[in-house]
């Protein structure tokens, strides 16, 4: 109910300042959906080419596209680490975060909030409907209850990988390069994971389960064999994640070492 | 009753050596050597409630590190803190609730919305309720003279007019303990002694025990009862202000300005069997150095002024900033050197 409460209130000061400046608002709406646009144009033309990519067809590639596009979209909402190392460690803004009476990484979660990629989610959305319309593989009464189920899942892998890795600004005075190869290696789960080589195959599954917010769950409604078993793992996967990933933050929070003065 | 107790307190920083040069550099990418500092060594210290305390020493004695640590933003290396019988880094969320932080070079407010809303947003973070809210808002701008400014948003404020919301944002959950790094660093002389008075204010109707650090003297003169001296880690004088001045004030100097000619002999005959100094600057003016605890200076004065013809006294007293500095430079409090008497 509390966190309920100041959501809202941090929310609405979101809203204000962005008011305050919309033309920046609206920049990066455009940015972040032309962003998107060029990925699914990539596949489009690869597509040109060849009717099916190790026996997918092209709608089962935009179909796990859009899916991929959801909980990435949900996780840079709320999960806006980029410049944590930078703000808060660096310029020392962790300081007054651990001096406010809420969870910190709640804190960070309401401070950095950025519901303008949520549009990536709805565009994500709509892609996927419509490969769904465009293919032949049933709609059942509980596949969006799966969904939903699926989507948490993912977030909250995005979720886990991140925090972790953003937690090593705890530990080391400048982890530059890991958060843009860890962004570069999150990109490879929104392709079938089978048409790549078993080492990459296993870590997307195990070590940076971001097959996991691809490919696996959007199977689950392809009706694709390959990873059956392994779409249901998703929410169980990510509840996993999220928890080493939230533990390694608690760890790392109290090896703050605070900035200067 | 203490509500802060500190224990044995150390925090050791690692930090990394830097090797010189380019060999160097890739020296240190391969094998890093590290120099473990002990930013605050040793320190122990209680504070009741209600009190007012200075906590001073030079840059880098540390005393930021010890405030972060007494608001469990920092993790001790060893020793034991209890605050409001809690141990702020443990409890963190809990504790917080209970005090209030104010850090000179860094806002508590959103740069972007207007005043009242980041005290709105505050509110609810605090979980304070609306009627608690209201009032100790009204007091506290009332107090303060806000009210002109709380439609402004931040980032349009003065640092003057930022400092005095600062202050205000710290104090709206009512907090017991009221902790301020450098609070009134780069502000005019009107706006400090404003927050000063409203500090004592809240000290003294509220009961709200505050620890400050500080660079100007007379924050701690105008407030606070004890003084807490750091350097390099270590307390090097916990006590009275009073005491301090007493132990290492050498005494006082006492310029007269005569309406006609007085020679030295002359006022040597006034004082005599007091051991005091005199020295004549001019025609006209003398002054007399009187020593600490041997020679009143109402003595020398009823002596002299019944028996000459004075045109101006002037007292000067050894000033806290000497002392201090003085205390600085030996790094140590406990055996007073000669202090040098200001002739300012």
């Amino acid at each position: 109910m509390y966190y309920a409460s100041i959501f809202t209130d941090y929310f609405k000061t979101y809203l204000k300042t962005r008011m305050t400046y919309r033309a920046d608002f609206l920049i990066e709406v455009v940015t972040d959906l032309l962003f998107q646009l060029t990925n699914l144009f990539f596949i489009l033309v690869v597509f040109l080419h060849t009717s099916s990519l190790g026996g997918w067809s092209i709608y089962e590639m935009l179909f796990i596209y859009g899916y991929f596009m959801i909980p990435y979209g949900i996780f840079t909402c709320f999960l806006n680490l980029w410049s944590f190392n930078e703000r808060y460690i660096v310029k020392g803004e962790m300081d007054r975060i651990l001096t406010r009476p809420a969870h910190n990484l709640v804190q960070l979660v309401l401070e950095n909030m950025d519901p303008a990629s949520l549009f990536g989610s709805i565009t994500g959305f709509i892609i996927m409907g419509y490969a769904w319309l465009q293919l032949d593989v049933g709609f059942v009464w509980y596949d969006p209850f799966v969904l939903v189920l699926m989507v948490i899942g993912s977030v909250l892998i995005y979720a886990g990988v991140y925090i972790t890795i953003t937690s090593l600004s705890f530990f080391s005075d400048s982890p530059t390069g890991i958060t843009p190869m860890i962004w570069n290696i999150q990109n490879y789960g929104r392709y079938p994971v089978d048409i790549y080589n078993k080492v990459i195959k296993f870590t997307l599954t195990w070590l940076l389960p971001f097959a996991f917010v691809g490919v696996y769950p959007a199977s689950f409604f392809l009706d694709k064999d390959i990873s059956q078993g392994f779409a249901l793992l998703t929410p169980v996967v990510g509840i996993v994640f999220f928890s080493i990933g939230f533990v390694v933050w608690n760890v790392g929070v109290n090896r703050y070492k605070g900035a200067g003065s | 009753m203490s509500v802060i107790q500190v224990n044995q307190l150390r925090k050791v920083f690692k930090v990394q050596k830097n090797r010189e040069g380019l060999k160097g550099a890739f020296q240190d990418l391969f094998k890093r050597q590290y120099n473990h500092v002990a930013a605050v060594d040793d320190i122990t210290f209680q504070i009741p409630k209600g009190e007012i305390c200075g906590y001073i020493g030079e840059n880098g004695a540390g005393k930021s590190t010890t405030i972060k640590m007494l608001t469990g933003i920092l993790v001790p290396t060893s020793g034991n803190i209890e605050v409001n019988g809690m141990v702020p880094y443990k409890e963190r969320e809990k504790f917080v609730r209970s005090i209030g932080v104010v850090f000179g070079q860094r806002s508590q407010l959103w740069w972007d919305i207007g005043v009242i809303e980041s005290f709105q947003l505050l509110k609810k973070v605090y979980r304070v309720p609306e009627n608690d809210f209201k009032m100790r808002l009204n007091e506290i701008v009332e107090r303060l003279q806000l009210s002109e400014i709380l439609n402004r948003p931040v980032r349009k404020l003065s640092l003057g007019q930022r400092m005095r919301c600062e202050l205000a944002a710290s104090l709206l959950h009512n907090p017991s303990i009221l902790f301020l790094d450098e609070p009134t660093i780069g502000l005019d002389i009107v706006v400090k002694t404003e927050i000063r008075e409203f500090l004592k204010e809240m000290n003294q109707k509220y009961e709200t025990t505050i620890l400050l650090t500080t660079h100007d003297l007379q924050d701690i003169e105008a407030l606070c009862s004890r003084v807490i001296m750091l350097d390099q880690g270590h307390i090097i004088y916990d006590g009275g202000l009073q005491n301090l001045k007493e132990n290492w004030g050498k005494g006082k100097e006492v310029h007269f300005q005569f309406q006609k000619s007085y020679k030295l002999p002359q006022l040597h005959e006034l004082t005599k069997g007091l051991n005091v100094k005199w020295v004549k600057e001019n025609e006209m003016t003398a002054k007399v150095w009187i020593p600490q605890n041997e020679v009143n200076v109402s003595d020398v004065l009823s002596r002299i002024v019944g028996f000459t013809d004075i045109s101006d006294i002037k007292i000067f007293e050894t000033n806290t900033d000497e002392i201090v500095r003085e205390i600085y430079k030996s790094g140590s409090a406990e055996k007073p050197k000669e202090v040098v008497v200001s002739n300012v």
